[in-house]
């Protein structure tokens, strides 16, 4: 012990090491008060550290370049040994990212924690914000898919919507005419090398600009102005080791949550990762339907809100400085909110109906920036953009709780006309609308209505006495906060219902089960004999693919491959791109990834629904690909089917019907297929082979999944053991301090 | 707050077994970022055994093959070559291969499965340099009379026999390495793999 003594002075003579940690830690005293919402700061760190660490195991096989970034971040998926989990700890930690500075950013505006004398903590976090979403759009356009390619379009392009040197400016941007590999190494030295340290820095800033202030609580009560004999606050407690400790649960509980996204969802339904990423970048075809990832949606819904002239200025440069202004107006926040009490458990009334409506109207923007735009859509987004700014631009003038004047009147009532007028003008013109929009109007005119008496509420509207001291009693309680819950998810999901709409082909359910090994091999074989004669799956290797599906090497290589290539080679085809193109007008894609970008159900119907139609080029045409290229590669097993009427399908999926028989109406002449010329297969055999084929495919889109799973159960379950020390050591510590 | 009813005990007993736990945890989490470092199905395809055809390789010839990006040297070694190598015994470092520089099968006087094939790794083991292959007995440069063909490496001057072996006096510390071979055929040698049946 006296060695270590004697060496710890050794140390501090040449560097502050325990002064350093005294000052961040050991004695840096902390409200006692902290709740749910001050964990997520740490949580950030965690992630920081996570993204740090895998982004730079994955720049050790990553390839920066249009031809070889897709093809590496493959190579990183099946051919590096747990390559696989870096990059969905990388993936996942991306959107965790975002959840965790969300929450914090959230937690900050409940509590005040902007207010003076913390601006600069507030502006430093702002700054890490936009850092971070510049790392975030960057890191995304690596993998180089569809999303990636075409969201890089879409946010360039973005830049010249500014006049005059817009265009240029995009081009300087790319260093190319069009997004290129060129762009892509730029983004890849930025993404890799100058934003970490970029955020690094501010993130530095951030912890020393809060400590020398001291951190904000739940009851926005300023700590330092009640010491103890000792000079040290009464309601501080030292970071170390009693925040620690308390963290370190935190930790826990989120790492459960981010392995059982990692290990079990790591697509998280197409929000992670999309699944039109999965195909490789094709400068020639936008895919149908792009939208970015989650944490952006917010802002790109209110760039799609824009859709009008104003003066000189088009609507793509308005919806450019929307966008833009949305972001800037938070970092003059601080001096935006002139309400005497920090913490909304003081401010009144009007600031926790306020502080809904905004919640809300991001949320619901985050949800249509992910949706195809329909005129309802349009015109909800319209509305929760302006009550987005009308929070934020009126706040000095809500937030002063008991005042009345004229200002309070004129800023309110003008956030209220706007919502009147995007709220009535669909229904000016000559076109006609829908159910939808009116809902979504008589949502915008109840907003509206609340902003025209928001003068009167606030200056009947009270602030409650601020405690001299922080309260222990947890704030709102339980009860409240599921009100609060309910209240925000009724303001979110009342709105997005009324501008519901949309349809899709209904899909028969393919129920994939790869597990099934058995199935798994005829589908290797029919792959191989049906479809590998145009189709390579150039990602995956044979050797691989024999041993995962058990069957011995060399009758892998005798029967299933016709390359007479090494087994440990990729399982590629003959015939090149040029050629496919000359063939068949669009080359055959390689299917390595199709049942990850297209989904197993939507391949399972597609490989069952050609039907005759002289017309096209190949004499058939596809139910859920209309005017496919692809002839019907097993047509001498299913037969050919031809068109027979069937019902009418409506938009949500019902049948239409006879009113007087209840019989479904024939009256889509070709709403349902007739195998007119069978094949060698009875349709039942024929289901089969196709439903062996796509279990295949999905065995090839993402070959660790099984493996995936297995690993995830023992992760977490490691996690949950951690879990339970490190609660028991916080009880521990804690059980005293109150 | 006061530390008076403090239970020392228990908070050490708890940080210990959560520290441990922690590591335990951090120990596994690891494993991904060093397991990644292996090869990679990619390095490992690459890095397969490789077939050499020796059909057209003549008496007292040597070609060259590649395994894992490495020169193989495949020499047909003559009688008299053979029975020479018994006159280097005493001016090898390791007459007998006694270091593990090849697999067990080549663990002889000839060091080769086949003694008519030598089968050798062109790395020179002082430094890493190709040497040269020198078959002629009796070079001038290269020791006179008591040269009976071998390898000579250009980098540092080393010299082997024609069974790969290290001659005294030079900085290699060790005999040529001789690959894991077998003969698919009479014809077909594959480097990399031991087995007969490969």
């Amino acid at each position: 012990m006296s060695k270590m003594k004697s060496f710890m002075e050794w140390l501090d003579y040449r560097l502050p090491v325990t002064e350093a940690f005294n000052k961040h830690a050991g004695e840096y005293y902390a409200p006692k008060n902290f709740n749910f919402w001050y964990y997520f700061g740490v949580l950030a760190s965690i992630v920081l550290v996570n993204q740090l660490l895998t982004g730079i195991w994955l720049t050790m096989s990553y390839e920066p370049s249009a031809d070889g970034a897709f093809a590496s971040v493959e190579y990183i998926m099946r051919d590096v040994d747990y390559g696989w989990i870096i990059r969905y700890m990388h993936s996942t930690g991306a959107s965790a990212f975002f959840v965790v500075v969300y929450l914090h950013m959230f937690r900050g505006l409940l509590y005040g924690s902007y207010r003076k004398p913390r601006e600069l903590v507030w502006i430093f976090g702002m700054l890490i914000y936009l850092a971070l979403m510049a790392e975030a759009f960057m890191g995304y356009v690596l993998p180089w898919g569809q999303m990636s390619y075409w969201g890089a379009q879409v946010i360039v392009n973005l830049f010249g919507a500014i006049p005059g040197i817009g265009d240029a400016l995009v081009e300087w941007i790319r260093g190319d005419y069009l997004i290129s590999g060129i762009t892509l190494n730029r983004f890849f030295a930025l993404h890799v090398v100058a934003l970490p340290i970029v955020l690094l820095a501010l993130v530095v800033l951030h912890i020393l600009a809060l400590h020398q202030v001291g951190s904000n609580n739940p009851d926005g009560v300023e700590i330092k102005a009640t010491k103890d004999e000792n000079g040290n606050p009464v309601d501080g407690i030292t970071f170390h080791p009693y925040y620690t400790v308390h963290d370190l649960q935190a930790i826990a509980v989120f790492l459960f949550i981010f392995c059982a996204v990692l290990f079990f969802m790591p697509e998280m339904g197409g929000f992670f990762l999309e699944y039109a990423n999965f195909e490789e970048a094709n400068n020639l075809k936008t895919p149908d339907h792009i939208a970015p990832v989650w944490y952006f949606t917010p802002f790109y819904a209110m760039l799609r809100a824009v859709t009008i002239d104003l003066g000189p200025f088009d609507s793509k440069f308005l919806g450019f400085v929307v966008m833009g202004a949305a972001i800037a107006v938070l970092f003059v926040l601080p001096w935006l909110d002139r309400a005497k009490s920090r913490s909304f458990r003081y401010k009144g009334r009007v600031t926790v109906l306020m502080l809904g409506l905004f919640v809300s109207s991001f949320i619901i923007l985050g949800v249509l920036g992910v949706k195809a735009a329909t005129p309802s859509r349009t015109v909800l987004s319209q509305l929760t953009t302006t009550i987005y700014f009308a929070f934020l631009l009126a706040m000095p003038w809500w937030s002063q709780a008991g005042i009345r004047n004229i200002w309070t009147n004129l800023n309110c009532w003008f956030w209220a006309l706007l919502l009147v007028s995007i709220s009535v003008s669909p229904h000016l013109g000559t076109n006609e609308v829908d159910g939808y929009v009116t809902a979504t109007s008589v949502y915008g005119l109840i907003v509206a209505a609340f902003f025209f008496v928001l003068p009167w509420l606030v200056a009947g509207d009270s602030e409650k006495e601020e405690p001299k001291r922080v309260t222990m009693d947890g704030g709102m309680g339980i009860g409240k906060v599921i009100l609060a819950l309910i209240a925000v998810a009724l303001l979110t999901i009342l709105p997005l219902k009324a501008s519901a709409a949309g349809s899709n082909y209904p899909l028969d359910q393919a129920n994939v089960d790869v597990s099934d090994t058995a199935s798994l091999q005829r589908g290797a074989a029919v792959f191989t004999n049906y479809c590998m004669g145009c189709h390579a799956m150039k990602f995956q290797r044979y050797e691989r693919t024999a041993t995962d599906l058990g069957i011995p090497h060399d009758i892998m290589q005798e029967n299933l491959n016709f390359s007479g290539s090494a087994i440990g080679s990729l399982m590629e085809i003959p015939m090149t791109t040029d050629l496919g193109k000359q063939w068949f007008g669009v080359a055959p894609p390689d299917l390595t990834l199709v049942a990850r970008a297209r989904g197993e159900d939507w391949l399972y119907t597609y490989l069952r629904t050609f039907y005759k139609d002289p017309s096209r080029p190949m004499g058939v045409n596809n139910k859920v690909f209309p005017n496919v290229g692809m002839p019907h590669a097993m047509l001498e097993l299913q037969g050919l089917a031809e068109c027979a009427p069937g019902p009418v399908i409506a938009a949500n999926g019902g049948e239409r019907r006879d009113p007087l028989t209840g019989e479904p109406l024939l009256l889509d002449p070709c709403g349902r297929l007739e195998v007119t010329e069978p094949g060698k297969l009875t349709p039942e055999e024929y289901d089969q082979t196709v439903y062996d084929l796509v279990n295949f495919l999905s065995y090839t889109a993402e070959p660790m999944q099984l493996k995936r799973e297995r690993i995830g159960l023992f992760a977490l379950l490691f996690i949950a053991i951690f879990f339970v020390f490190a609660f028991l050591l916080n009880r521990e510590y804690w059980k005293d301090v109150h | 707050m006061s530390n008076d009813g403090v239970n020392k005990g228990r908070r050490k007993f708890l940080i210990g077994s959560t520290a441990a736990v922690g590591t335990v945890c951090a120990g596994f989490a690891a494993v991904p970022f060093v397991g990644s470092w292996n090869p990679s199905a990619k390095a490992k395809a690459a890095g397969a055994p490789a077939r050499i055809n020796i059909n057209k390789l003549a008496k007292g010839e040597m070609m060259v093959g590649e395994w894992r990006g490495k020169p193989i040297y495949v020499v047909r070694r003559t009688q008299e070559t053979l029975d020479n190598l018994s006159k280097m015994d005493d001016q090898v470092r390791d007459p007998n291969s006694a270091e593990p520089q090849q697999p067990v099968y080549a663990q002889n006087h000839s060091r080769a499965r086949n003694e008519e094939y030598l089968v050798l790794i062109g790395i020179c083991t002082h430094l890493g340099c190709a040497p040269q292959f020198r078959p002629e007995v009796g070079a001038a440069d290269l020791g006179g009379e008591n040269w009976f063909g071998g390898f000579y490496c250009p980098c540092h001057g080393s010299k082997f026999d024609l069974a790969g072996r290290v001659l005294k006096g030079v900085p290699a510390p060790t005999n040529l390495e001789v690959p894991p071979y077998s003969f698919e055929s009479d014809h077909v040698l594959v480097i990399g793999i031991d087995e007969e049946t490969a």
